[in-house]
Order: structure tokens, then C-alpha cells, then sequence
């Protein structure tokens, strides 16, 4: 039987391991920025999501998740913002920028 | 209140997209690129989510707060507006801290270059 954990880590690992390589090759400032976001979305996850689930707009099976929670959110929730914090700066990196205008 | 949740959505994306406009940040620092992070973001959490749904692990619940429209089973169409809340959110982050950190790194250089004869250099 899948845990809502082990699902989490079978998209979290590979997810953040290639986001961390193209981030770490975008640079330093891209690299860094993308940590505090990480930062930022978990604590805007640990409302938001909370008041998701408190409302009880989303219902868990209790035999797959852990049970430990960060305010009513499960923390299996968390990988949610710790993989858009890193996956989308490194897709946006990995894009090709547009030409850029001549400055006015 | 079957709109509430969808209506809290929708004024949370239009407060990221007034911020990105105002800064310039994600759409409108580069409007192409953001649209092909933010679709396939949104994709690639909505597949996440159909796997929990299909695994059993999660599951919609109170309808009241929801409009009642699926878009698969168990997933609500206010999940497409929540995704898009969180992409735009990280994005707008994202480009603040960047233009902060690069900031920093101007002035550090700027003031690490400039000659100070009454303190050694440490580098």
C-alpha cells in the first residue's frame, strides 16, 4: 500500500535533484533565490494549505498518511512547495530568454 | 458559498499578477517563457495530484465551499486555479529575491573594488 510520504519522495527526489543541477549551474544568485523561495512557500503552504484542509475542502486517508502535521496541513503536503520553489526557477533558467529590447 | 473557495483563488492570482505587472517579475519581465513554465507547472502538479486521487490518498470533502465541477475524479476544477495561485506566487518570489541577491552583489563588488588605503584588503 502507497503512502502519501512515499509518493512524496518518489516525486520529490528526482524533482529537486535535476532543479538543484540547473539552478547550481544557472548560478549563484538564480541558486540561492530559489532556497529562500523554498523558505517563503512552505510557510505560505503552512497557512494556506491549513485553512484548505481545516475547511475540510480535502480529505486524507488517515492509514497513508503519517499523521504529523504543520498547523492541520499533513507535512507530506510540504513537498508541494518545496518542488514548485525549485523546479520552476530551473525551467525558467533552462528556457531560452527572449531577445532583450534596447533599454528606453 | 459553493464560489468561496474559487472567488479566494481568483483575488489571490489577480494580487500576483498586479505585483508581476508592477515589477515586472514573471509575465512581464518575459511573457512567452512564463507561459510555458506556468502550463507545465500546472500540469506536472495536476498529474501529482491524480496519482494521490488514484492511490486512495486524498480525496475531495466539503462541496459546500466548492462549485461541485470536476475536472477528474475526486479533483475539482478550483485545484487548476490553486496550482496556477501557487506557480505565480513562487515565480514573483522567486524574481524579488533574485533582483535583491543581484543588488547585493553589485554593491559588494562596487564597494570590494574601491580603493581603501586605511584598511588592508581581506578579500
Amino acid at each position: 500500500m502507497l503512502t502519501y510520504l512515499t509518493l512524496a519522495l518518489v516525486v520529490l527526489v528526482p524533482v529537486c535533484g535535476l532543479a538543484l543541477v540547473a539552478l547550481a549551474r544557472a548560478g549563484r544568485v538564480p541558486l540561492v533565490a530559489a532556497l529562500v523561495t523554498v523558505a517563503v512557500m512552505v510557510a505560505a503552504t503552512a497557512v494556506f494549505d491549513s485553512a484548505i484542509v481545516a475547511t475540510g475542502i480535502v480529505g486524507y486517508d488517515r492509514g497513508r498518511i503519517s499523521g504529523v502535521r504543520i498547523g492541520a496541513a499533513p507535512i507530506e503536503d510540504f513537498a508541494y512547495p518545496v518542488a514548485v520553489a525549485l523546479a520552476l526557477p530551473a525551467l525558467w533558467h533552462l528556457l531560452p530568454a527572449r531577445r532583450p529590447r534596447p533599454k528606453a | 458559498m459553493n464560489a468561496i473557495y474559487l472567488a479566494g483563488l481568483l483575488v489571490g492570482i489577480a494580487g500576483t499578477l498586479v505585483i508581476d505587472a508592477r515589477l515586472r517579475l514573471f509575465f512581464w519581465a518575459d511573457a512567452r517563457r512564463a507561459a510555458v513554465v506556468l502550463v507545465l507547472g500546472v500540469a506536472g502538479f495536476l498529474l501529482w495530484d491524480t496519482a494521490g486521487v488514484r492511490l486512495g490518498i486524498f480525496f475531495e470533502g466539503n462541496r459546500n465551499l466548492l462549485l461541485g465541477v470536476d475536472i477528474a475524479p475526486e479533483v475539482p476544477v478550483e485545484e487548476v486555479f490553486l496550482l496556477v495561485l501557487l506557480c505565480t506566487m513562487t515565480m514573483n518570489a522567486w524574481g524579488m529575491v533574485c533582483r535583491v541577491l543581484t543588488r547585493r552583489t553589485i554593491r559588494t563588488s562596487r564597494t570590494a573594488r574601491a580603493p581603501r588605503p586605511d584598511r588592508m584588503r581581506t578579500g
